[in-house]
């Protein structure tokens, strides 16, 4: 027994590897036969080999049990069977990608100044006022090239004619990059064959990215300037991620307590040799909690002064503190309006279609059709407080029904999207399971956008949840042709 | 992919602060591993069943008020479980193998990817093996294996991690636990814990500065280095002033200066340390004699803990000075 691929059917959904009538689409029968080629017992045996491989260089997403003098590792759920995007599409999607996240980066720039697009009413003013994520703090900043959200993660998805949408945009701190990464060093140690034969573009040059993109930003101009990653922890759930760019980056890796800012405003980080400037700060702690003085008076993750540091622009912070503002479930539904008042082009990466609560129509064809819906807070992430109506009980419906008509601005609603899919090995055999695609952009001096991205699936059949949060895992993405 | 531009190095107070730490659990582990398997031997040497076997190695350890609250009876089962894997026991084993795998898993990005892999099969293999009550023979094996495999994660990070100021630290925090943990084992012989039960006064001296040299591994080399018969002024002298036995406490100290002269603003420290070793060598036999041997362990004790505030101060726990406006 092996792969079988005249059984392998996903339904309605779009395959990325297997083509309706069960052959492989374009640029995947050499994955599809090597796969094929394996018997139970190799697939088995590749498979254990992954979970070595991921176990021995303790890639985790770390739930940590406290108080019980250790800790509990999670592995990452892992897919053996790459997901496959020819270069050719995907070069379309980079250029959509570097459209959206230019559009977003200039909508926020202006929010924070002369606010001209909403005194040219593309989209309602108190849409941005009410935001949970506006930061009056900010206002009047100019960070380095206009620039606010210098790391973007874009979550995409295909619907069932195969075509890719932008299902939301992640402004403040992303992650999931390094998972990107690790699913490669996996796959390059269990299918080294693969690598031989097909034309997979490499991934590894990311944290040079990265950095280039970040030093960029730096309020002096020297040969070197310093640049630290700020994580809350060893009890964040990303904080192997952190590690990870850190050392990638040769990046100092700090908490709150290595930071001090001075009387002359500069952030210092205290070392063995005594103190030492820093000039930018990739930050990986949400905006409340950055500083003290400023913020969340509680937080003792942040650095008291920062904010103070930032305006006075003597240290560059990534991402800027209030880009949050664009990153709200209901401003997503305004994206390709935004794009149209800033670039003046077209949007080449269409949204999800959405409606909006905040308009009466549209709010009243939601109310009307909740069964169909996926219902969306406008500040929650992570799949968190969202309904999805065909799977909603009645009284679930209802309460959310309530909670729309109480304060429309707060949800917007998507019909149900059928996911594409791609074959995962469930067992001895390959079977159909939903997946997104997070690729990363990084805006500097320059725009950039990752080969591929990471890859989440469903790993329940049927499920579209692909969170890590909620039992989601992962699959490495090749991006292969020329 | 594009050329990496040069960035200067630098090591945070906190990381160095962990590196220290993760020295001193990994030494800790060692000698507690070290100290349960030669004190069986020991009472397998000794002429008569001795009620309170077990007791001194608590003692030793420095967690008798920790142990009283748990246990009501010092045997063999009780100790040894005390200290291999009661996580009640802040320096038990399991205990410092876990706050050495903590610290490890920070330094994740500033070691050999490797290392904290090892430290983690580690910890690993320890719970695997050792979280059950194990006859003797058992527990030795796996005691055994446990310092083999910290040995191994030592000779790993001497052999592949990079010799900068965090090595420096880890090695410090090393010599600082070794020469603790030497002062403790000698201090624990310094008392009489036979009382008057024994039936011959000079075989059984023997036997227990015999132990007190293997439990440091010093044994082979005392022979070896021709130092007569075992008494003890000889093993003292042996133990604190042999400037070429790896745990003796004169090569402690001198390996610590080793390490702090390629450390930045290293005054303070040197001069400490500087002190330490003018002070051991200075030291004649008279010392060590019989009722002395007890405050001169003190004093060692005392000197290590100041040592040890010194690097703190310095390094870890500085007020920094912020430039004014």
């Amino acid at each position: 027994m092996a792969i079988d691929w005249d059984r392998y059917d996903s339904g309605l959904a779009w395959d990325e590897l297997i083509a309706p009538g069960g052959k492989p689409r374009p640029g995947g029968g050499g994955l599809c036969r090597t796969l094929g080629r394996l018997s139970d017992a190799e697939l088995a045996e590749r498979k254990a080999a992954a979970e070595l491989a991921i176990r021995a260089m303790g890639i985790t997403f770390a739930v940590y049990a406290r108080g019980k003098g250790g800790s509990i590792d999670r592995e990452w759920p892992f897919d053996i069977v790459p997901r496959l995007i020819r270069k050719r599409e995907w070069d379309a999607v980079t250029a959509g990608l570097k459209q959206r996240t230019t559009a977003l980066n200039r909508f926020i720039d202006d929010v924070y100044h002369e606010q001209r697009s909403l005194a040219d009413g593309v989209l309602p003013r108190e849409l941005v006022e009410q935001s949970r994520e506006f930061r009056p703090e900010c206002v009047g900043v100019d960070p380095p090239h206009g620039v606010w959200s210098h790391v973007c993660g874009t979550d995409l998805v295909r619907d069932a004619d195969g075509r890719f949408h932008v299902l939301e945009d992640n402004l403040r701190v992303p992650s999931g990059v390094s998972y990107m990464l690790e699913n490669r060093h996996v796959m390059k140690r269990v299918f080294p064959e693969l690598f031989e034969n097909l034309a997979i573009h490499p991934v590894d040059d990311y944290p040079d990215r990265l950095a280039e993109c970040l030093r960029s930003l730096s309020p002096r101009e020297v040969e070197a300037p310093q640049i630290v990653v700020l994580t809350p922890g060893i009890y964040n759930s990303a904080y192997f991620e952190h590690a990870y760019l850190a050392n990638a980056m040769a990046a100092e890796l700090v908490e709150g307590s290595d930071l001090a800012v001075g009387p002359d405003d500069v952030v210092y980080m205290r070392t063995v040799n005594g103190l030492v400037r820093v000039d930018i700060v990739y930050r990986r702690i949400d905006d409340l909690f950055l500083d003290p003085l400023a913020f969340n008076p509680d937080s003792a993750l942040g650095v008291p002064g920062l904010m103070r540091a930032w305006r006075a622009g003597k240290v560059a912070l990534a991402n800027s503190p209030g880009c949050g503002v664009a990153d709200d479930k209901v401003i997503y539904t305004y994206v390709p309006e935004l794009i149209r008042y800033f670039l003046g082009e077209e949007p080449l990466l269409p949204n999800v279609p959405s409606y909006r609560c905040v308009i009466k129509d549209e709010r009243d064809e939601v109310l009307d059709n909740l069964d169909k819906m996926v219902v969306k807070p406008a500040n929650e992430s992570g799949g968190y407080g969202m309904m999805i109506g065909p799977q909603a009980s009645r009284k679930e419906r209802e309460a959310f029904a309530r909670r729309i008509r109480a304060k429309p601005r707060n949800y917007m609603a998507q019909p149900m999207v059928t996911l594409s899919t791609a074959p995962t090995l469930i067992g001895a055999d390959a079977e159909p399971r939903h997946l997104d695609l997070r690729p990363f952009i990084l805006s500097g001096a320059d725009t950039y956008v990752t080969m591929g991205g990471l890859t989440r699936v469903a790993m329940r059949r049927g499920s579209t949840v692909v969170n890590s949060s909620q039992g989601g895992g992962s699959k490495d993405t090749w991006v292969v042709g020329n | 992919m594009r050329p990496r531009k040069p960035g200067i190095g630098h090591t945070l107070s906190s990381t160095s602060q962990r590196s220290y730490w993760l020295g001193r659990y990994l030494e800790r582990a060692e000698s507690t591993a070290r100290l349960i398997i030669v004190n069986a031997n020991l009472l397998l040497d000794l002429p008569v069943r001795l009620p309170l076997g077990w007791r001194p190695l608590v003692h030793i350890t420095g967690s008798e008020p920790e142990f009283d609250k748990v246990f009501k009876r010092s045997n063999e089962r009780n100790v040894v479980r005390f200290l291999i894997s009661d996580l009640r026991n802040p320096a038990s084993l399991f205990s410092s193998l876990n706050l050495a795998r903590e610290n490890a898993r920070t330094l994740r990005g500033r070691m050999p990817r490797a290392a904290f892999e090892y430290v983690n099969e580690l910890v690993l293999y320890s719970r695997q093996s050792l979280s059950e009550p194990l006859s003797r023979t058992r527990r030795v094996a796996g005691l055994s294996r446990v310092m083999q495999m910290i040995q191994q994660i030592d000779g790993f990070l001497s052999g592949n991690m990079l010799h900068d100021a965090l090595w420096g630290f880890l090695r410090i925090g090393n010599f600082i636990e070794r020469a603790d943990m030497l002062s403790r084992i000698v201090d624990l012989h310094s008392t009489d814990i036979l009382g008057g039960n024994r039936p011959d006064p000079a075989s059984f001296q023997d036997v227990q500065w015999r132990s007190v040299l293997e439990s440091l591994s010093a044994l082979q080399s005392y022979n070896a280095t021709r130092q007569g018969p075992i008494d003890e002024v000889a093993v003292l002298n042996f133990l604190f002033k042999s400037p070429s036995l790896p745990r003796s406490y004169l090569r402690c100290l001198n390996q610590i200066r080793y390490n702090l002269r390629s450390l930045p603003r290293n005054e303070r420290p040197l001069q400490a340390v500087n002190r330490l070793r003018r002070e051991i060598e200075a030291v004649g036999s008279e010392a060590f004699a019989g009722d002395r041997l007890h405050g001169f362990v003190d004093d060692r004790q005392q000197d290590l803990a100041e040592l040890h505030n010194t690097i703190n101060r310095t390094y870890f726990d500085f007020k920094p000075r912020l430039p004014r406006a």
